[in-house]
């Protein structure tokens, strides 16, 4: 939100971002054409429902995620189990509310830290170029040309399984693309003539950067940031399947679908219903990506 | 559609990258294709099928028996080579190489060597072969443990098939020792000209020839045509290397293998209801245990020892996780060990019982723990089960999955409250059960990663090791047992099961106790 | 252009040296014993300790890590597998073949559909085609990748029989893993098709060129294409590096001897060696491929082509 503040008290940011002669924020242009995107608005509408189980998990699970019944093990579904019950008798439906609480966690905290840390990095680079920009950017090559999956393996394996590392992991192997990204956007941005403005004025690099460069390079970053989130819960997930990362009895979904698949071939609805909690999470979050890239970037609209 | 050339190009290369990469790994397949020799065959010829195809969850790390100690390895090794004595399904003594053996006094054995047995590269076997291997085996740090009893300096080759071999203090087990898959007869001239890729390039011999190896896909062996004993009925026999454990079920199910390792609980009932299927069932020397870390509070009190294994449902744990594969523990060996003992009384699911010993111990109100395990899935399902039945006696229970080498870490230095973790008693000999688990020369690192200790347990185990007489072996081992059972360093947990899943039309396969199943006598109808 | 490419492929040496110190570095302080790992729980102390000073483990770190640069630089040998003792080179050349084929075999998949119905998506946009293809190539990227592997298992192979559930000897073994590591880089190609189409079909060229009455087609085909397809091109060779990588899970469900196993078996077992090895020979393949994108970027792009000199 803070952003809305800085960009529209910027009257430089909007001629960069736009060309609307109103006095209306960027961001709430924006939203504007957001709304008339159905996708999007699935995307968004997806998400907050989402997010509210998250909130609400307590109050909308009926069980609780690690409430054991071994004698009600693999039951399709029914009427007593939503989503029937998984090998330890507990309710797949009261997992998957808790679960989203997990998966958002992994994908925000996860993106939250590349995105810092790629930013920073990219920003400084692209601002300051010459030499420095060289051994950032080398040091970001080193970083890509490792697979990244191989890389969150050998670093949960240096730091040992659990939620936090796993997202620390899942972080660092995406800081290379968040660098690349706001590096191209603040090389664009940085001989243009608002910012040669506020140079005359005397203003410093850090704040250059802070409030003239970080706002108007935002939109990509926000929309590699929902993509981000949606790869970070896939990540996570894959980790989790090669049986390294969260534990149990945590109800991360990747987890309880690597689980699952012990029982793929006779109870497929154990596997079946974390992998549509997944599917759907990262289809909202494409929706939203896409919406979002489309409404900032208002050539591409029709 | 496309009219732009430079396009088409830059298309065609792509396409044609990706062709030339898939291409290029082309020659590399043919070796892998199982049975793509057969289509020589003639035709008119009903023909029996003579090429096995065998799949299990890991390849082979080396055919150097003396270069690792794993079940893979092993399971392939078995089909290449011979020990000097062998141990039957039952674990009887057999002689193998050795055709009789006699002692000598307290120490030392004497065998006599079979005569006329050719390794694969046509060298006859001769004492100093034996000489060779055993010696090199001692200075092996994979396995130098399993021989570790045998003084280096003391063998004596008194002819070209005669040997003696002195162990360094009377020891009991040394002929189950011997019959180890890891103490493999080699040839000492093949080794010495494998050199560092002697692994790769086995001489055994066993009924089966090392043939082919595609590195980390599949090993194949074809029959031994000089092979002293009763030949092989099989022309080939391929390891597969599959291992997710569903996938090797389903290639079972689909035909692609004749034979599948260690069917997952999960599966069992799949290949039973398979009527192409057979599932042999046979009792391992493997056993599964929750160890508590004795030396650290409140573990050290055994009464809480004690009532945790009176608060967990250890049959209903059986049910869930290893949906009756297997049977609950009463002690810490299982029966098909020698002295295993089976009267041991079980402490049963007891919750009042749990409840008033922890009152006792001053824990009325439970504490906080741990519970450690490896990412085997069995295991982790076990430490959620616990988890959850240990909150009626107010444990709270925290789950901590490792990876198996910071596992291994962890529980050596003693890190850990409770911690989940199996044992394999290769040899069938109680020492090998009991020894390292229980000893108090065992901490850590030795295997005994509960820190518990009995003096009277040490001198049991240690005079049982040096004693020749079998009652008076048992007997200690027994009295040995009922210690364990009552101090309770251990939640007594599970006796393992070998599965295999085997098509219909495969005859003459038995499991061996040790998981190291001989191929020999097996034949298709 | 050739001096360019030399220094890219000159570029490389620091970024391996980095590649080299990072992975060293992270294996080294990984806690996890690699000779008692090998040894297993049974094994005494004493032969754990002999197997230390065997393989030289007890080495401090920067001995080690001077030792292990000396070797590959100088003596050209980066070393023999702890676990296996075979040559890491070896190790490594006998399962790569498998991992190549499989990430051209997804690329192959991803091009063939990608690109094809990204472009029709783009012309026709907002017509049903293109939202059932968007749709789909959303689910597409939206599903785990493993989930997928083992229902197209389940169903193709258990239930139907039409193809085998493991192994990659035949091309028949090569269809369930080709769709299964190349869906998600499909969908990716499409959306990326589509959306680049889109951009320049906006621009002031094409609109100039329909202005001139010119034949849609001819438009699309000469124009639009190939201006579009450049960020295509960075797209599938970034998608190429990935799937090296990404082929792990791949690897796993279907049974197939490919690096990435190879590497995640390393991991496990704390075999320095060939996860050193394994890395930067991914790491190797991938900046060549990338350098190869950079150059067909030129070759398609003679705008591009005028600053590499």
């Amino acid at each position: 939100m803070s952003n809305v503040k800085t960009a529209s008290q910027n009257p430089q940011s909007q001629v960069a971002s736009n060309g609307t002669k109103k006095k209306r924020g960027p961001w709430r242009e924006v939203w504007r054409r957001m709304k008339k995107n159905k996708a999007a608005m699935v995307g968004l509408l997806i998400i907050l429902i989402l997010i509210l189980s998250a909130i609400f998990a307590d109050v909308i699970a009926p069980y609780g995620y690690d409430e054991q019944s071994l004698v009600d093990r693999l039951q399709t579904p029914n009427s007593k189990h939503l989503l029937g019950t998984d090998n330890f008798g507990r309710d797949i439906f009261s997992r998957i509310i808790y679960g989203s609480r997990i998966s958002l966690q992994v994908g925000f905290i996860a993106v939250g830290i590349a995105a810092i840390l790629g930013g920073t990095l990219g920003a400084i680079a692209g601002y300051y170029g010459g030499k420095l920009d060289n051994v950032i950017m080398r040091c970001i090559d080193i970083l890509l040309a490792i697979p990244g999956i191989l890389l969150a393996i050998a670093i949960v394996a240096t730091l040992g399984p659990g939620l936090r590392n796993v997202m620390i992991a899942v972080g660092i192997g995406s800081i290379p693309s968040y660098a690349r990204i706001v590096r191209a956007s603040v090389l664009s941005l940085r001989d243009q003539e608002f910012i040669e403005a506020a140079r005359a004025v005397g203003a410093n690099d850090f704040r250059i950067i802070t409030k003239h460069i970080i706002p108007n390079s935002m939109a990509p970053i926000i929309v590699q940031a929902t993509l981000g989130v949606a790869n970070a819960i896939l990540s996570a997930a894959g980790l989790s399947f090669l049986g390294l990362g969260i534990q149990p009895p945590t109800p991360e979904w990747g987890a309880m679908l690597s689980n699952a698949r012990h029982y793929l071939r006779d109870y497929p609805h154990i596997a079946t219903f974390p992998g549509l909690a997944i599917m759907i999470t990262i289809f909202g979050l494409n929706l939203l990506g896409d919406g979002l890239r489309d409404a900032l970037d208002p050539r591409l609209k029709s | 559609m496309f009219k732009n050339k430079k396009l088409l190009v830059l298309l065609s290369m792509v396409l044609v990258f990706a062709l030339f990469a898939v291409g290029c790994s082309q020659p590399a397949d043919d070796t892998a294709t199982p049975g793509t020799d057969d289509t020589n065959e003639p035709a008119d010829e009903v023909t029996v099928k003579e090429e096995l195809i065998v799949g299990q969850g890991a390849d082979a790390v080396t055919l150097d028996p003396h270069s690792t100690n794993d079940q893979p390895s092993s399971r392939v090794s078995k089909q290449i080579y011979e020990t000097l004595v062998a141990q039957n399904e039952n674990m009887e003594i057999e002689p193998s190489l050795a055709e009789s053996w006699e002692s000598i006094d307290d120490t030392t054995v004497e065998f006599k060597l079979k005569q006329g047995v050719k390794f694969h590269n046509g060298e006859e076997l001769k004492a100093s072969d034996v000489k060779f291997t055993i010696l090199r085996a001692l200075d092996s740090s994979h396995i130098g443990h399993i021989v570790g009893q045998i003084d280096g300096e003391k063998i004596e080759v008194i002819d070209d098939y005669t040997i003696r071999l002195s162990t360094k203090e009377p020891f009991a087990p040394l002929l189950a020792h011997l019959a180890h898959t890891a103490m493999a007869i080699m040839n000492e001239k093949a080794v010495t000209e494998g050199g560092e890729d002697y692994g790769q390039n086995p001489v055994g011999t066993g009924p089966f020839k090392f043939n082919n190896w595609v590195i980390g896909d599949s090993i194949e062996l074809v029959k031994f045509d000089e092979y002293h004993g009763e030949p092989a009925k099989l022309k080939k026999v391929t390891f597969r290397n599959i291992a997710e454990n569903t996938t090797r079920t389903i290639e079972l199910e689909t035909g692609g293998i004749d034979i599948a390792y260690d069917i997952p609980p999960t599966d069992v009932s799949r290949v039973e209801e398979n009527s192409d299927l057979v599932l042999q069932r046979a009792p391992s020397f493997s056993t599964s245990y929750i160890g508590f870390n004795a030396q650290k509070k409140p573990y050290d009190d055994v009464r809480v020892r004690q009532a945790i294994n009176y608060a967990i449902d250890m049959a209903s744990i059986i049910e869930a996780v290893y949906q009756g594969v297997g049977a609950p523990a009463k002690g810490p060996l299982g029966p098909n060990v020698f002295a295993g003992h089976q009267g041991l009384e079980e402490y049963g699911f007891n919750v009042e019982k749990a409840k008033e010993l922890m009152a006792d111990a001053g824990y009325a109100d439970g504490f906080d723990t741990t519970i450690w395990t490896n990412e085997n899935q069995q295991r982790m399902d076990i430490a959620e089960i616990v988890q959850n039945q240990l909150k009626a006696i107010n444990i709270n229970t925290e789950v901590k999955v490792m990876e198996w080498g910071a596992y291994l870490e962890g529980t050596a230095a003693g890190e850990h409250d409770m911690f989940i973790l199996g044992w394999v008693t290769v040899t069938g000999d109680p020492d090998y059960g009991l020894y390292a688990l229980f000893h108090s020369s065992q901490f850590g690192t030795g295997g005994n990663r509960t820190f518990w200790s009995n003096d009277r347990v040490d001198e049991l185990l240690d005079a049982a090791r040096v004693e020749t007489d079998p009652s008076k072996r048992e007997e200690y081992y027994l009295e040995a047992q009922e210690i364990i059972r009552d101090e309770a360093p251990w939640v007594f947990t599970w006796i393992g099961e070998n599965l295999a899943g085997v098509q219909k039309n495969v005859k003459g396969f038995t499991q061996h106790p040790a998981g190291h199943h001989s191929l020999h006598g097996v034949y298709f109808e | 252009m050739h001096r360019y490419i030399f220094r890219r492929l000159l570029l490389l040496i620091p970024v391996m040296m980095g590649v080299t110190f990072i992975i060293f570095t992270m294996m080294y302080f990984t806690p996890g014993d690699p000779a008692r790992i090998m040894l297993g729980e049974t094994a005494p102390e004493a032969d754990v300790i002999r197997l230390r000073e065997e393989l030289g483990l007890d080495d401090p770190f920067l001995i080690q890590f001077g030792r292990y640069v000396k070797n590959a630089v100088i003596h050209q040998d980066i070393g023999r597998s702890y676990t296996s003792n075979r040559p890491v080179v070896g190790e490594i050349t006998t399962r790569f073949p498998a991992t190549l084929k499989l990430a051209a075999l997804g690329v192959l998949v991803s091009v063939a559909i990608g690109i094809p119905t990204g472009i029709i998506s783009a012309t026709k946009q907002y017509s049903i085609f293109d939202n059932v293809a968007m749709v789909l190539a959303l689910i597409g990227v939206s599903m785990p990748n493993f989930w997928q592997g083992l229902m197209t298992m389940l169903v193709f192979s258990v239930y139907l029989g039409w193809f085998p559930s493991s192994g990659f000897s035949t091309p028949m073994h090569w269809v369930l893993p080709a769709v299964t590591i190349g869906t998600a880089s499909c969908a990716i190609v499409t959306r990326m098709t589509r959306s680049s189409m889109l951009e320049v079909i906006r621009q002031d060229y094409i609109r100039t060129a329909r202005a001139k009455g010119q034949v849609e087609s001819k438009i699309i085909n000469q124009h639009a294409l190939k201006n579009a397809l450049i960020p295509v091109i960075t797209v599938v060779g970034l998608q190429f590096g990935y799937l090296l990588g990404g082929a792990i899970l791949t690897e796993t469900i279907f049974a197939i001897p490919g690096v990435g196993r190879l590497m995640v078996e390393a991991v496990l077992r704390r075999d320095l060696p060939i996860v050193m090895g394994g890395v930067l020979f991914i790491a190797v393949t991938f900046s060549i491929v990338n350098l190869c994108v950079d150059i067909l970027y030129a070759f398609v792009d003679p705008r591009i082509k005028s600053q590499y000199k």
